[in-house]
C-alpha cells in the first residue's frame, strides 16, 4: 500500500487554510517526484478539534497537529520517505470509543443473519445452553451490567430475582419503548445490529426460565420493527428460536408488542399494563414485575441496550466486562451526544470517561463560533451540568451526586445561546405532555410548575413563583407514584441550583441572559454599523423588516417574532439582540 | 404475622396487610383521598396524600398500597410529610371548581373534609380548571367530570366489581378524565346505573340525578294523590343520615315522616316483595317440579342485574323469572287493586319509591310493561340519600319521630318480604316459601344460613320432598360470569344445570349495599344493615311470604292466584337482548 | 434455511469470516434513510454495473455519526478503508470513478473518524 496523507484544518473560527497547506504539500511532492507514490487527501473531519492544521500519515497512522508550512518539508523527509514520526508535532490519539453495544451497528447488515454470526453471533448462546442457568447468572453478577434503561438496577440481580419467585410461566420483556428527547441509541442497536438483541433475550430467557419473551417497541420506530420482524422470522428458520434451539431441550420464542406512543409506557409497569391490553398506567410497587408481571407471571424487563451487551459479556466472560468501566458502574456506554455540537450522533464510551472527552474529544465541541455551555444528560428526568464540571468521569453515581442522571443516555449539548429557564421548561413540558395523569402530584403539579415556568419566561415571574416551583418538584419528588413523576422536576431542580442567577435575571430584571425567550429579547439595527447589505431583510420570515439598501432597514417591533434569523445572517455583527 | 413499629407503637397484622390499614389497629388515620375503606375496591395509589416513610429514610411510602414488612419503623407525620400533603391537597384544590355549597356533596366531601382538616385558607396556587360539561344522558346517573379529583374508585368499581366497563380514563396528563370509554355519553355507554360510582365517589364528580324536586310538585298538587313505597333495604340505612348506630332499623319513624311530609298513602315495598315470592316461587315450581321451562331460574328483582344480563348474557334470557321487581309490583297494585278498592282515579295517582337504588329511577320507565296499569306504574325514585334530604327539608326532627304504622292494605309485610334488601334474601324468602308449596307442609326452620354473608358466590341445596334444589347466590356482577358459565358448560355438555334456582344482585351485599345508601359502604355495614333487617325478620311474627294474610286477601279479591292471566299481566314482564353500546 | 446445531453455526461463522473483498457499504437507519440513503446506493449500484467495478455494495446499520449521513464507507484493497460522509449523487458517481476504479481518495469527503 502506498502513503496516503489526511489533511484538515482544526482551528475553530478563522480562516481555515487546509487548501493552503495542500498545496504546499503537492507542491513538495512534485519537487520530489513524489506525486505518484503519496495521495494527499483533504478530509472533513480528522478527529482532532481546535488543534490547529492536523495530518494523518498512513498506513503507519502518524497524527499531527499544530502543522505549520515550515514543518511539511521535514514531515516529507521523515515521515513519507523515512517512515518515522516527526515527535515534536505527534499527537498521542487514544481511542476514546470502545464499541460492545455498537459493535456490529455500521459493519453488519442487520438483514442478514450470516453476518451476524460471522462475527461470533449466537456464540454466546451455544456457549450458555450447556451451561446451568443458575451459572448464567452467576456469570452476570460477576460482569457488574447494570440497567441501561435508566435506573441502573444490576442485571444479573433482576435475573436471579425472577428465576427465584416462584411460578410455572415467566416472561422476559425487551423495552424498546425509548422516549427520552434526543436519546436514539435503541433504535439504532434494533436497527442496526437485531439479533444481538434477540441473543441477549433468548439467553436472558435461558437463564430464568422463560419460555416467552416480548418485545415492546414503540410504533414510532417502523425500520427497527421491520429489522427485528425479519431477525425473528430468520430463527425461527434456523432454529434459533423456537423448539430445542441449537439442539438443546430449551424452548423459546418471542412477540413483538407496538407501544402506542406514551412515554410512561417505558415505566415498567405501565409497559405491562400495556402489554396486558390495558391503559398504560404505572401501578404500584411492590409487588414488583419480578415478582408478579406480565399477566401476574414473574416477568424480567430489559432495556434494549442491556440486551445488546449480554451476548459479548458471556462469550468474553463477565471477568472481562467488569475489568471494563469504574469501580461502581461496568462496561460502555452508548450515548446520543445532540444538540449544539459538531458531531451529532451515536458514542460509545467506557464508564468513566469525562464529560469533556465526549464532548470535546469525540463530539467536537461546539458550533463554529459558539462554546459550549452545559450538557443535559438523563432526558427529562436528568439535569444539567455546565461546563465547569466538565472533567467529572461518567458513571450512575457521578452524575447522580450533580443532581443528573445517567437515563437511557442522552446527552444534548448546550451553548450560550441556551436560556436554562428555556430548557427547563421545554423538559418539563415534556413531561407535563406524557404524564399518565394518574396521580395528584404529577399531574397537577407539573402543570403548575409549566405554568409558572412560562411566567417566568415571558418576564411576568415574581419571586414567589421561583418558590412554589421548589415546593412543587419537592411534592412531586417525595409523592409522585412512578419515576416520570418522581423525576419530573429535575431539570428544574437543577438549572435553579446552577443557574439560578438567570432565574433572578427573569424575574427581577425581566430579562433574558441568553436572549433565548421571545419575550424578553428584542431585536435593533445598528445604523452604525449597518453596511444596508439588505440579507437581514430577506432573512425576516414576518416582513417585520422594511427599508431598502439606499436608506437603510429599520425592524418593526410590532411585528418582530424574535426569531433571531436576522441576527444570525448579520455578517458586521449590525443588529443588537438585548 | 408481622411485627412492626408504627409512630413507636407495635403493631402486629397478617402479611401483605397494607400499613394503611395496619395504622388503623394503633388508632392512627392515615389520610387518603383514594383509597375508599370498602374491602372491594383496589388502592389505585392515585391521590399521593397517604405518603408515610420507614424512620430515617428519605423516600416516602404509599400507605395505601404498600403492605407492612417484617421490623419496619413507620413515621405517619413529620414536618416534610405534613408539609407535602399538604402541597398536594393544595395542588388537588387547584384543579377543583370552587362549587361546594351548590354541589352534591357539600357536607359530605371528602376533599372537602381534607381541606378543612388542613386548615387551607387560601387558593395557593391558581386555578386550573377544564370546563368539561357535565354528563346526565341517564337521567339517573349524573357524571361532572370537572369536580373529579381521577382517584380511579368509579372506574375500578365499574370495571373490577361491577365487570360492566362503561368508565374508564380518557386522555392524559392534566387532561386526563374520568368518562365512558371512547367518549360517548354515559346512556350510550354499557351502564347498567347500579350507581356504585356514585356511592365511592369522593366529592360530586358523580352524583344521583336529584328528582327530589319533582316528588315536591307531586307533593305540592292538590289533584295528585300521593304515595309512597319504601324498599327493605331503606329501613335499616336511613337512619345513618339522622346519627342513628348503623343498622338501625327506623321503619317506623320512617312512616311517621312520610305521612308528615304529606303522603296520602305509606305503603311497604315488603308487601309487594311477599307478592313477588308468591309469583316467582310458583314459576320455580313450574320449572322445577312439573318440568313446564328450563332450569336455571334466575331472580330478575335487581334491575341493574336485569339490564347487565339484556346486554351481556342475552342467551340467558330464558332463564329468567318473568315476575317483575317488587317495587314495580306495588306501583301497578297500586293504580289497579288499591284504586279500584278506595274508589281512586289512577290517573291521579302519583308513585313514589324510595329506593336504595339509582337503577330503579332507570327501570320504571325501561319497557311499556311498566306501564301495566294503563299508566306508568311508579311515577317518581328517589334514593335513601334524596328521602333523607327531604325529610330535612321538611322541617322534621327525625330522631325524635314518633313510631307510627303504615297505611292498610299494601304495607303490612311477613318477614321474608324484609331480607330481600340482603344479599341471598331474595332466594331465602322464595325456598321458604317454594317449601310449604311443593310439600304443603310448614318449613320446621325457616333461616337458610348458607345463603347469607358477604360470600360472592353462595353455592349451597336445599332438599325438598327428598329432591335436592341446587341453588347459587351472586352478588357484585364480577361474580355472575363464574355462575353463568357453570350453566353454560352444563347446557353445552347435554348436562343436568349445576343448579336449579339462581339469584343476582348487582350491587355487592345486594341492596343494602345499594347505589343509592348513604355514603361510605364497608363490608362491616353491609353486614350491619343486613343484620338489621334480619332482626327486622325475626321479629316478624309471620315469616314466610305466603302466610301473609294480606297477601292472601289480595289473590282473593283481585288477582286470583299466582301466574293466573291477571297476575301474568299486571306482575310479569319480558325481556330481550340488548346491544351494548347504543350508538 | 436449515435448523441450526452448535456445529452449523460454528461451520457458518467460520465461512463468513473468511471472505476479504472490496466493499462498499451505506448506512441505512432511519438516519441514513433520512438522509438520502436510498438515492445513494442506487447510484452506487447504477454506476458499478457502469464500470464493471470489482465492488460488494452492501448495506449496514447506522455506525454512530449521524450528523454525516448519508455516510459510506469504502474499502479497495491496497488503500485506506475510509468513511465519506454527506454523501450526494455526485460524490457517489466520484467515490466509483475516482476511488474504486481510480484508486484515487476523493477530496472534502472523508470523515475521519475511529468508530470501529
Amino acid at each position: 500500500m502506498g502513503k496516503t496523507v489526511f489533511i484538515k484544518d482544526t482551528t475553530i473560527g478563522g480562516k481555515d487554510k487546509t487548501r493552503d497547506i495542500y498545496g504546499i504539500l503537492l507542491g513538495i511532492l512534485r519537487e520530489r517526484g513524489l506525486e505518484n507514490e503519496v495521495q494527499v487527501v483533504r478530509v472533513v473531519d480528522i478527529g482532532v478539534y481546535g488543534q490547529g492544521v492536523a495530518m494523518r500519515v498512513l498506513p503507519e497512522n502518524f497524527l499531527y497537529s499544530h502543522v505549520e508550512e515550515t514543518d511539511i518539508a521535514g514531515i516529507v523527509e521523515q515521515s513519507l520517505l523515512a517512515g518515522k514520526p516527526l515527535a515534536a508535532k505527534l499527537v498521542a490519539e487514544d481511542s476514546k470509543q470502545l464499541r460492545i453495544v455498537l459493535r456490529n451497528c455500521g459493519v453488519i447488515d442487520p438483514e442478514k443473519i450470516e453476518e451476524y454470526i460471522a462475527r461470533d453471533g449466537y456464540q454466546a448462546l451455544a456457549k450458555v445452553l450447556g451451561d446451568a442457568p443458575e451459572k448464567v447468572i452467576q456469570e452476570m453478577k460477576a460482569s457488574g451490567l447494570r440497567g441501561r434503561g435508566g435506573a441502573g438496577f444490576p442485571t444479573g440481580l433482576k435475573w436471579e430475582f425472577t428465576r427465584k419467585s416462584p411460578g410455572d410461566q415467566k416472561y422476559i420483556i425487551c423495552n424498546g419503548d425509548e422516549g427520552d428527547p434526543g436519546a436514539y441509541m435503541d433504535r439504532s442497536v434494533l436497527e442496526g445490529d437485531p439479533h444481538s438483541v434477540i441473543e441477549g433475550m433468548i439467553i436472558g430467557g435461558y437463564a430464568i426460565g422463560a419460555s416467552k419473551g416480548y418485545f415492546y417497541i414503540r410504533a414510532e420506530y417502523p425500520l427497527a420493527i421491520e429489522r427485528i420482524e425479519k431477525a425473528i422470522k430468520q430463527c425461527h428458520e434456523s432454529g434459533l428460536l423456537g423448539k430445542n434451539i441449537l439442539g438443546s431441550s430449551f424452548n423459546f420464542d418471542v412477540e413483538i408488542r407496538l407501544g402506542a406512543g406514551a412515554f410512561v409506557c417505558g415505566e415498567e409497569t405501565a409497559l405491562i399494563a400495556s402489554i396486558e391490553g390495558k391503559r398504560g398506567y404505572p401501578s404500584p410497587r411492590p409487588p414488583f414485575p419480578s415478582v408478579k408481571g406480565l399477566w401476574g407471571k414473574p416477568t424480567c424487563i430489559n432495556n434494549v441496550e442491556t440486551l445488546a451487551n449480554i451476548p459479548v459479556i458471556l462469550f468474553k466472560g463477565g471477568a472481562w466486562f467488569a475489568g471494563i468501566g469504574t469501580a461502581s458502574s461496568k462496561g460502555t456506554k452508548v450515548f446520543a451526544v445532540t444538540g449544539k455540537v459538531k458531531n451529532s450522533g451515536l458514542v460509545e464510551v467506557p464508564m468513566g470517561t469525562t464529560i469533556e472527552d465526549i464532548v470535546y474529544g469525540i463530539g467536537g465541541g461546539a458550533m463554529p463560533g459558539k462554546s459550549v455551555k452545559a450538557i443535559q444528560t438523563g432526558g427529562p428526568s436528568g439535569g444539567v451540568i455546565p461546563k465547569e464540571y466538565f472533567r467529572t468521569k461518567v458513571d450512575y453515581e457521578s452524575l447522580q451526586q450533580m443532581g443528573s442522571i445517567m437515563g437511557s443516555g442522552g446527552m444534548i449539548v448546550m451553548d450560550e445561546d441556551d436560556c436554562m429557564a428555556d430548557i427547563a421548561k421545554f423538559y418539563l413540558g415534556f413531561c407535563v405532555d406524557e404524564s399518565c395523569g394518574k396521580c395528584a402530584p404529577c399531574r397537577i403539579g407539573g402543570t403548575q410548575m409549566l405554568r409558572l415556568l412560562k411566567k417566568v419566561t415571558e418576564g411576568e415571574g415574581t419571586p414567589k413563583d421561583l418558590d412554589q416551583l421548589e415546593q412543587i418538584s419537592h411534592a412531586m419528588q417525595k409523592a409522585s407514584l412512578c419515576g416520570l413523576g418522581q423525576t419530573a422536576a429535575n431539570p428544574v431542580l437543577s438549572t435553579l441550583h446552577y443557574y439560578r442567577a438567570e432565574y433572578d435575571a427573569h424575574v427581577n430584571n425581566k430579562k433574558c441572559p441568553a436572549c433565548k425567550c421571545a419575550k424578553l429579547v428584542r431585536f435593533l439595527i445598528l445604523s452604525e454599523k449597518c453596511v444596508k447589505c439588505g440579507m437581514c431583510f430577506k432573512a425576516c420570515p414576518v416582513n417585520a423588516i422594511s427599508g431598502n439598501r439606499e436608506s437603510g432597514y429599520l425592524i418593526d417591533q410590532t411585528k418582530c417574532i424574535r426569531c433571531g434569523q436576522c441576527f444570525e445572517v448579520c455578517k458586521p455583527r449590525a443588529i443588537n439582540r438585548s | 404475622m408481622v411485627k412492626a413499629v408504627i409512630n413507636g407503637l407495635k403493631v402486629e397484622v397478617l402479611e401483605g396487610t397494607t400499613i394503611l390499614d395496619a395504622a388503623k389497629k394503633v388508632q392512627t388515620k392515615i389520610p387518603t383521598l383514594c383509597k375508599h375503606p370498602d374491602a372491594y375496591l383496589h388502592a389505585s395509589a392515585a391521590c399521593g396524600i397517604c405518603i408515610v416513610r420507614v424512620k430515617g429514610t428519605k423516600k416516602m411510602l404509599r400507605a395505601c398500597c404498600t403492605p407492612l414488612e417484617e421490623g419496619m419503623d413507620i413515621v405517619t407525620h413529620d414536618p416534610e410529610i405534613v408539609s407535602i400533603r399538604r402541597t398536594v391537597l393544595e395542588l388537588i384544590l387547584s384543579n377543583h371548581p370552587n362549587e361546594c355549597l351548590t354541589c352534591g356533596r357539600s357536607n359530605n366531601c371528602e376533599l372537602q373534609s381534607a381541606v378543612a382538616d388542613f386548615g387551607i385558607r387560601e387558593e395557593y396556587f391558581e386555578k386550573i380548571v377544564k370546563d368539561i360539561p357535565k354528563d346526565d344522558s341517564t337521567g339517573n346517573i349524573v357524571l361532572e367530570p370537572r369536580k373529579c379529583i381521577n382517584c380511579g374508585r368509579c372506574v375500578d368499581v365499574c370495571q373490577n366489581v361491577q365487570d360492566v366497563w362503561a368508565l374508564t380514563f380518557l386522555h392524559r396528563g392534566i387532561n386526563t378524565r374520568m368518562a365512558p370509554a371512547g367518549d360517548i355519553s354515559l346512556a350510550e355507554s354499557p351502564c347498567v346505573r347500579c350507581g356504585q360510582c356514585s356511592a365511592h365517589c369522593p366529592t360530586g364528580a358523580i352524583v344521583e340525578k336529584d328528582d327530589t324536586r319533582l316528588a315536591w310538585k307531586a307533593l305540592r298538587d292538590p289533584e295528585q294523590y300521593c304515595v309512597v313505597q319504601i324498599a327493605p333495604a331503606v329501613r335499616v340505612a336511613l337512619g345513618e343520615a339522622f346519627g342513628f348506630p348503623i343498622g338501625t332499623n327506623v321503619t317506623k319513624k320512617m312512616y311517621a315522616a312520610l305521612r308528615r311530609m304529606g303522603f296520602k298513602g305509606v305503603f311497604d315495598t315488603n308487601f309487594a316483595a311477599d307478592v313477588t315470592i308468591m309469583e316467582e316461587a310458583s314459576e320455580f315450581i313450574e320449572r322445577f317440579v312439573h318440568k313446564k321451562n328450563v332450569l336455571p331460574l334466575i331472580t330478575t328483582c335487581c334491575p341493574s342485574w336485569v339490564d347487565f344480563m339484556e346486554k351481556f348474557h342475552g342467551d340467558m334470557i330464558p332463564h329468567f323469572s318473568s315476575a317483575k321487581s317488587p317495587h314495580e309490583m306495588m306501583g301497578v297494585l297500586i293504580k289497579t287493586y288499591y284504586a279500584e278498592k278506595n274508589k281512586l282515579d289512577p290517573a291521579k295517582i302519583k308513585v313514589i319509591s324510595i329506593m336504595p337504588c339509582t337503577a330503579k329511577k332507570f327501570e320504571i320507565s325501561r319497557s311499556r310493561e311498566m306501564s301495566a296499569s294503563g299508566f306508568q306504574d311508579v311515577d317518581v325514585v328517589l334514593t335513601t340519600r334524596e328521602l333523607a334530604r327531604m325529610i330535612k327539608q321538611s322541617c322534621i326532627d327525625f330522631p325524635s319521630l314518633p313510631d307510627e304504622d303504615c297505611d292498610h292494605i299494601l304495607g303490612e309485610y311477613s318477614g321474608a318480604g324484609t331480607i330481600f334488601g340482603a344479599t341471598g334474601g331474595v332466594m331465602e324468602a322464595a325456598l321458604r316459601t317454594a317449601y310449604s308449596f311443593v310439600t304443603g307442609e310448614k318449613l320446621p326452620k325457616v333461616e337458610f344460613g348458607n345463603v347469607r354473608g358477604l360470600k360472592g358466590v353462595k353455592e349451597t341445596s336445599v332438599e325438598i320432598e327428598g329432591k335436592q334444589v341446587r341453588i347459587a347466590v351472586a352478588h357484585g356482577l364480577a361474580n355472575v360470569e363464574y355462575v353463568l358459565n357453570l350453566v353454560r358448560i352444563a347446557q353445552k355438555a347435554g348436562m343436568p344445570p349445576p343448579f336449579h334456582f339462581i339469584e343476582v344482585m348487582a350491587c355487592p351485599g345486594g341492596c343494602v349495599g345499594g347505589g343509592g345508601q348513604p355514603y361510605g359502604v364497608t363490608n362491616e355495614l353491609r353486614i350491619a344493615r343486613a343484620k338489621g333487617l334480619y332482626s327486622d325478620d325475626e321479629a316478624q311474627t309471620i315469616r314466610c311470604s305466603h302466610e301473609n294474610p294480606y297477601v292472601l286477601q289480595l289473590y282473593k279479591e283481585f288477582l286470583d292466584k299466582p301466574l293466573s292471566e291477571k297476575a301474568e299481566k299486571l306482575l310479569h314482564t319480558h325481556y330481550q337482548k340488548m346491544p351494548v353500546y347504543r350508538r | 434455511m436449515e435448523k441450526l446445531t452448535k456445529e452449523g453455526l460454528e461451520k457458518l461463522r467460520q465461512q463468513g469470516a473468511a471472505t476479504e473483498k472490496n466493499y462498499i457499504k451505506v448506512g441505512f437507519s432511519s438516519c441514513g434513510i433520512a438522509a438520502g440513503a436510498q438515492e445513494v446506493y442506487d447510484v452506487l449500484c447504477e454506476e458499478a454495473r457502469k464500470h464493471n467495478a470489482d465492488v460488494e455494495i452492501k448495506k449496514c446499520g447506522c455506525v454512530g455519526i449521524c450528523s454525516a449521513e448519508p455516510l459510506v464507507e469504502v474499502r479497495v484493497k491496497n488503500m485506506p478503508r475510509v468513511f465519506y460522509g454527506k454523501v450526494d449523487k455526485d460524490t457517489a458517481i466520484k467515490i466509483m470513478e475516482k476511488h474504486v476504479c481510480g484508486k484515487m481518495l476523493v477530496n472534502d469527503r472523508i470523515y475521519d473518524l475511529k468508530v470501529n
